[in-house]
């Protein structure tokens, strides 16, 4: 084995993690959100990637692919939904859109 | 299995299967086929009843009773009950009537039914009624005689509702159906009884073990009489039989005089050791009997529709055979049973003739006058007349007379059972010739529809001929105490307490037709002399004694009361009020769950995102 110890990829991921959590939770912007999405997203894979080289198996690199693939589906439908939001002079703020309240 | 055997099963067999078929068949069999094919297999059952009888004529008397079994029916716990026929002298005498005289008024109804919308529906009834019927005759067991008997009353519900056009059809069949129901319920729980008290239903296991005397055995009595009263229209639960006059009148010929009504006497000579194991329910049913026949005769002196006079008639002479059978004169019951079939079906069809003629005019009022353009009915009508009077040498001057010779014996009881009998008869001169002399003999403007120049269509005409013949010469099935071949045939299974001595059977008959040519006298000067005063009738005897007034104020009044009172108090506010309730608490809480979803993407994400906290912390802590 050559490198850091996988516990260090594992603080990073974590590190990664919670920064995008917290860019979700704080941020208005529903582009920044977007962002934090995709942050959060690359922490869960690089902690999958790190378990994969930890245990030895090819598994966690295989869902570390598929998130990818969901990661940027979902960024075409965000950032779709985010262009013709703007399209429609919307603003930008995701605490006015609540349309959906009960 | 016996070629007896063999031959009930095919009787009971070919009504059922006419029905199977015309009901399969539906508009690939036309209503003309229906009918033949209803026809043809009733004449069917009544060649195999023949063939019964020959077959249990060569054997000696005392071998002639034997059961057949195709299957197990019923296996409960210790109990079997089989599909089990029983062939002997009392059944298939039951079979020769109730095929023969079917298969004739079902050969009238081709006439008297064409034409008529769902023709094939009738047929189908008409021999699931005939299946039913003769199922309650053969029935080896008291299970399946009770299947035969809710049958009856089944098959009788749908053809009084026949014409389901009309809500009184619609209400007449209910109201037999419910009567009957109860009178099932009697007997059913009779059998319940029975069957506690040893364990076997089938025929000669139950009058084996049944107790003798006790109370017990005059429950079983009183439940079996109950059942009885009801499928007969004797008192108190008779209404339901002037009613049925609604169905079309080959029905009323063939279920309402002829054949099911007269099952509860066929109950009491089949059952008779249950009967005789309790004397006082055999009072109770002799007297039903002879109240019934009193009453039943008074209503008929004052009612206007032609088929409701009949219905009345029908009740009164059920009365005797209840006084006979319930005198354990036997035979006697049976004998006028038999011959009330004859007589019955005759006046039934010939009234039919005419109300066909008459596009279904059933007031005699208004069917005065008929007599002179239909003599061939009228004549047929007055033989019909006279054998229910019991005029000799008339088939009901036997069978009658011989029931009233049976209960000169019976002591004080049987005194007062004599003198409703003869009373009866006068009523039956009565208002057999008041019915008579209103629409065959007087002088008036109705005016029949013939087509040709016969009175109905062949069939009607040739079947109304056949029955006024036996109806004429049935009666000499028996004449007591010179010649009693039915006696004797019928002895094995229902031997009669008594044979009325010849004295007696001359007092009785004497007396009988006296009365009745009184009945027939007074009637002549009252209906058939122009200008003669008729006396207005009592209300009492219009309103048919008020009883069904008086059921309706002692049972439906109250019942409907009752689901009123719970219609309100209960469902409104227990059961309705606590469902309410329960939308309303749901109703609320949504209300108050709803006000967390506030449409704010944010919050939902710090609840997830505290979820999952949670969560960690809680496998972290747990591990």
């Amino acid at each position: 084995m050559h490198g850091p110890d996988v516990l260090w990829y594992l603080v990073l991921a974590a590190i990664l993690f919670v920064t995008g959590a917290l860019g979700v939770l704080v941020r208005r912007s529903p582009l920044i959100i977007l962002l934090s999405v995709e942050i959060m997203l690359n922490g869960a894979n690089l902690a999958l990637i790190s378990f994969a080289r930890r245990s030895g198996h090819a598994d966690g690199q295989v869902f570390a692919i598929a998130v990818m693939a969901v990661a940027a589906s979902e960024v075409v439908v965000g950032l779709g939904l985010i262009v013709a939001m703007g399209r429609r002079r919307l603003q930008l703020d995701v605490d006015t859109l609540r349309t959906l309240r009960g | 299995m016996t070629a007896a055997n063999a031959a009930a099963w095919v009787c009971l067999a070919l009504p059922l299967a006419a029905t199977g078929s015309i009901a399969l068949a539906g508009t690939r069999l036309s209503r003309r086929g229906a009918g033949y094919v209803s026809t043809l297999t009733t004449f069917g059952s009544f060649a195999a009843a023949l063939v019964a009888f020959a077959r249990l004529l060569a054997e000696p008397a005392g071998a002639r009773a034997s059961t057949s079994t195709s299957w197990t029916w019923l296996a409960a716990g210790p109990y079997r009950f089989g599909l089990t026929l029983l062939t002997d002298q009392l059944s298939v005498t039951m079979m020769l009537v109730v095929a023969g005289v079917g298969a004739l008024i079902i050969a009238y109804s081709l006439g008297y039914m064409e034409g008529a919308d769902e023709e094939r529906r009738y047929f189908a009834y008409m021999s699931l009624f005939v299946f039913s019927m003769l199922l309650l005759v053969q029935a080896g067991s008291l299970l399946l005689l009770l299947a035969g008997w809710g049958m009856v009353g089944l098959s009788s519900y749908l053809l009084i509702g026949f014409h389901q056009e009309r809500p009184a059809a619609i209400a007449a069949a209910k109201k037999a159906f419910v009567m009957n129901a109860v009178g099932d319920a009697t007997m059913a729980l009779a059998l319940f009884l029975l069957v506690e008290q040893t364990g076997r239903l089938d025929d000669a296991g139950v009058f084996a073990a049944a107790p003798h005397g006790g109370t017990v055995a005059n429950l079983v009595a009183l439940g079996l009489l109950g059942g009885a009263v009801a499928k007969s229209a004797q008192i108190p639960l008779h209404t339901w039989l002037p009613d049925a006059m609604e169905g079309p009148t080959p029905v009323s010929a063939l279920i309402h005089a002829a054949t099911m009504v007269t099952a509860g006497v066929y109950l009491i000579v089949r059952l008779h050791p249950l009967f005789e194991n309790a004397y006082l329910v055999e009072d109770l049913a002799a007297g039903l009997g002879a109240a019934t026949l009193v009453m039943a005769g008074l209503i008929a002196l004052v009612q206007t529709d032609i088929k409701r006079v009949i219905a009345y008639s029908t009740m009164s002479q059920i009365g005797y055979m209840f006084v006979g059978a319930a005198s354990r004169a036997y035979p006697n019951g049976i004998f006028h049973l038999v011959t009330h079939a004859f007589f019955k079906a005759l006046l039934f069809l010939a009234a039919g003739i005419a109300i066909h003629a008459l596009s279904g005019e059933q007031d005699i009022r208004r069917m005065r006058g008929i007599g002179r353009t239909m003599p061939h009915t009228r004549r047929a009508f007055l033989v019909g007349s006279l054998a229910l009077v019991g005029i000799p040498p008339f088939a009901g001057f036997f069978s009658k007379d011989s029931i009233l010779a049976a209960t000169i014996d019976r002591g004080a009881f049987g005194a007062v059972l004599l003198a409703c009998g003869l009373l009866g008869t006068f009523l039956t001169g009565l208002y057999a010739f008041r019915l008579y002399f209103v629409v065959f003999g007087g002088e008036g403007d109705a005016r029949p529809h013939l087509h040709g120049r016969a009175e109905g269509p062949p069939s009607m005409v040739s079947t109304v001929t056949v029955l006024a013949g036996l109806s004429a010469v049935g009666g000499f099935l028996q004449l007591a105490p010179v010649w009693t071949p039915l006696t004797t045939w019928l002895a094995p299974v229902a031997p009669p307490f008594a044979e009325p001595s010849g004295a007696h059977e001359a007092i009785a008959s004497a007396a009988a037709v006296a009365l009745g040519l009184a009945g027939i006298a007074v009637a002549y000067r009252l209906y058939a002399v122009a200008g003669a005063r008729v006396p207005r009738p009592w209300a009492v005897l219009e309103h048919k004694l008020y009883w069904d007034e008086l059921y309706d104020l002692l049972l439906a009044r109250p019942a409907d009361r009752l689901a009123r009172g719970l219609g309100r108090f209960v469902e409104q506010l227990l059961v309705a009020g606590s469902i309410g309730e329960v939308a309303r608490g749901f109703q609320l809480g949504g209300a108050e769950v709803s006000r967390m979803q506030n449409g704010l993407v944010r919050a939902y994400a710090l609840a997830l995102a505290g979820g999952v906290a949670v969560l960690a912390l809680v496998f972290l802590s747990t591990r």
